[in-house]
């Protein structure tokens, strides 16, 4: 026997891009996040060939999942064909060889900016969140050992403070994205930039997410059926963003998140944010034979 | 499908693309080769923000970028993450470097004599618009030396250490293999002394430099002496699994060690080393690592502040996603904002008595 017999063949880059001791080191990371639901954890966080700060932690996560069975949706905004979202899928299935889709339902893997989808993941599905900035601490405590300090005590109370001064001064708590949130009644996280509207979707959810920050190099993880609490006080409820009342101009649809389009004459009008949703929408209004999945919210009231 | 408003236009995405690269034109071995030859410094720079050792290379992604330093860091990191690590050099011993140029500010004179090397220190900075009338600038031939200066000078601090003036060395030295490496572990606080220098080895120049700059001029604790400056070419010798240990060639490296007041009776040394040669860098960056024991914890030259916010592709990276799409998250403060502007409106139209006409002092 050779030793060209043995060796693979060479390859100008690994599958799925990273080096094997990337992903060996990123899927010990991902397992200890798993067991510490909302605990940021460090990692490497390698350089690849796109931005820091353009999705690169989300990237590496995907990288590591990825498997050539895999089916990969990617969104930003809520959009499937906004430039980075099409920019990292194309990326995806060229190093992986997974197939690409829009639809929530076929995906396996949902890596995804600033939105969850709103069709209802299951378990065999996993969501990854990129993360500009996973230390919700980072208002209150800039620097960031201290910073980790204040985790490791459970000690929240300056974060409980400005939601408090907010309320003072605005009579509401002012948080819009972002909203920080209290992981099974331990770490409390930044869900990455999400709307108010879609916090609540990680809570108890049967699908797993990971959190994850390439420029922060931090990783974290919601669990399937784990406790996702936004920092509330007893007397001033979580209020989402005002949308439930909303028709989508296009699709017709109601009880979504949407984007709103400033028009000419100083009104607005609406689209939902979820696009391929909004799609599917249109075409079963087409008669068109289109599965829509469930969605979390009925009538803008969460459903669970 | 025109179905999102503000879609991506992905052939308008593509044409920009191609708008910058036709504005680059066509690159091939030329271009690369003389970018090589005639931006040495330029070429150092990138290697030595990329982590990467490598002249060609680094010429190819400054041709590719158009000389966009951030972009080009960002192409050679992305290609040094799929490059395996196939060994790890012996360590680089001061008095082995082949030296070029040799300075210290704390002596007149140092065992090993002071060699100034090439440099532009103490020259006019006249630009030479000769040039652009036709007429080439041809450098004077350099007169060398009667005796030429010794290739390898002997270390500074190890004179000093004899001396009495530096405490003595602390042998922090681990197996060759278990030497922490910033590129492939996560930057921690306190940061490891190696994970420092290696930070500051691959900081962005000028980031360095302006952080450096804030602790000289008074924002920092330290007023560095440039203790010994150096400019060298270093062989880089590795062991192959036989145990044979052979040079795999030879890089140019810059390295600053300065020196500030007395502390317990010894002088204290600031220290740093980067590829290439890029005096600038190694200064600042040997003023931050002098300065860290006593800067404040929060402040811009403490260790932390400066690691952190001279990282180029974090930094650069970071910076130009704010040219993405934010309509979710703006969304979201446009709904708190008008909700608490009505709740306020609401409040002051039932009820004037008793809504708090200025906020509550806390």
């Amino acid at each position: 026997m050779s030793l060209a017999a043995l060796t693979r063949p060479w390859a100008a880059t690994s599958y799925g891009f990273l080096d094997a001791s990337a992903k060996r080191e990123i899927r010990r990371k991902m397992i200890k996040a798993i067991a510490v639901p909302g605990c940021q954890m460090p990692y490497a966080s390698r350089e690849v060939p796109m931005a820091r700060g353009w999705g690169t932690g989300g990237l590496q996560v995907t990288l590591t999942l990825v498997n050539p069975r895999s089916v990969v949706k990617v969104i930003d905004q809520g959009a499937d064909d906004g430039v980075n979202a099409a920019s990292i899928r194309r990326f995806v299935s060229r190093v992986s060889g997974a197939a690409e889709t829009w639809d929530t339902l076929a995906a396996t893997i949902v890596q995804s900016r600033h939105r969850v989808p709103e069709e209802v993941m299951h378990e065999d599905q996993v969501l990854v969140l990129q993360v500009p900035n996973p230390e919700p601490l980072r208002g209150v405590e800039p620097n960031i050992s201290i910073a980790r300090q204040m985790h490791a005590d459970a000690d929240y109370g300056k974060l409980w403070l400005t939601l408090y001064e907010q309320i003072v001064r605005k009579g509401r708590i002012m948080q819009g994205a972002a909203y920080p949130s209290l992981v099974n009644g331990r770490h409390v996280m930044t869900p990455s930039p999400i709307p108010r509207w879609d916090v609540p979707k990680l809570h108890m959810a049967r699908h797993l997410t990971f959190l994850s920050a390439g420029r922060e190099k931090r990783l974290f993880a919601v669990p399937p059926h784990t406790r996702v609490e936004p920092l509330v006080f007893s007397d001033r409820p979580y209020l989402v963003e005002d949308h439930a009342e909303l028709v989508c101009r296009r699709s017709g649809i109601s009880g979504y998140f949407m984007n709103e389009l400033p028009q000419d004459d100083g009104t607005s009008a609406f689209e939902v944010s979820d696009s391929n949703l909004g799609i599917k929408a249109i075409r079963h209004a087409e008669g068109e034979a289109v599965e829509i999945g469930a969605t979390w919210y009925r009538n803008g009231e969460m459903s669970q | 499908m025109a179905y999102v408003a503000t879609r991506g236009g992905e052939r308008a995405i593509e044409q920009a693309e191609r708008l910058f690269r036709q504005d680059l034109g066509q690159i091939d071995l030329d271009r690369v080769q003389s970018i090589r030859r005639s931006l040495p410094y330029l070429v150092d720079r990138v290697m030595g923000e990329a982590s990467l050792y490598d002249e060609d290379i680094a010429a190819l992604a400054l041709a590719q970028t158009g000389g966009e330093l951030s972009e080009a860091v960002l192409v050679l990191r992305a290609w040094r993450t799929t490059q395996p690590r196939i060994a790890i050099a012996e360590p680089l011993l001061q008095e082995q470097l082949l030296t070029q140029r040799r300075i210290s500010a704390a002596f007149k004179d140092i065992p090993g004599g002071q060699i100034l090397g090439p440099t532009l220190d103490y020259s006019h900075r006249v630009l030479a618009t000769d040039v652009l009338e036709g007429r080439p600038y041809d450098p004077p031939a350099v007169e060398a030396a009667e005796t030429p200066a010794p290739a390898r000078q002997p270390s500074l601090a190890d004179w000093q250490r004899v001396q009495g003036l530096v405490a003595p060395a602390v042998d922090n030295s681990v197996p060759l293999d278990e030497i922490p490496d910033l590129t492939r572990e996560p930057l921690l606080f306190p940061a490891s002394r190696a994970h420092r220098l290696q930070g500051l080895a691959r900081a962005e120049t000028g980031g360095v430099l302006a952080l450096g700059y804030a602790a000289m001029r008074g924002y920092g604790n330290a007023h560095p002496t440039v203790n010994e400056l150096r400019l060298a070419e270093a062989e880089i010798v590795v062991r192959h699994p036989s145990g044979t240990a052979f040079s795999a060639g030879r890089i140019r490296v810059s390295q600053a060690e300065v020196t500030s007041k007395e502390k317990g009776g010894y002088l204290e040394l600031g220290f740093a080393a980067t590829f290439g040669w890029n005096e600038v860098k190694v200064i600042a960056a040997a003023t931050l690592d002098l300065n860290s024991a006593e800067a404040p914890v929060g402040s811009a030259v403490h260790e932390e502040f400066y690691l952190y916010h001279t990282e180029s592709v974090e930094a650069s990276g970071f910076c130009i996603h704010f040219k993405l799409p934010h309509y979710v998250t703006f969304q979201s403060i446009l709904d708190a904002m008008r909700d608490a502007k009505a709740k306020k409106a609401a409040m002051s139209a039932s009820n004037v008595t008793t809504a708090p006409q200025e906020e509550p002092a806390l």
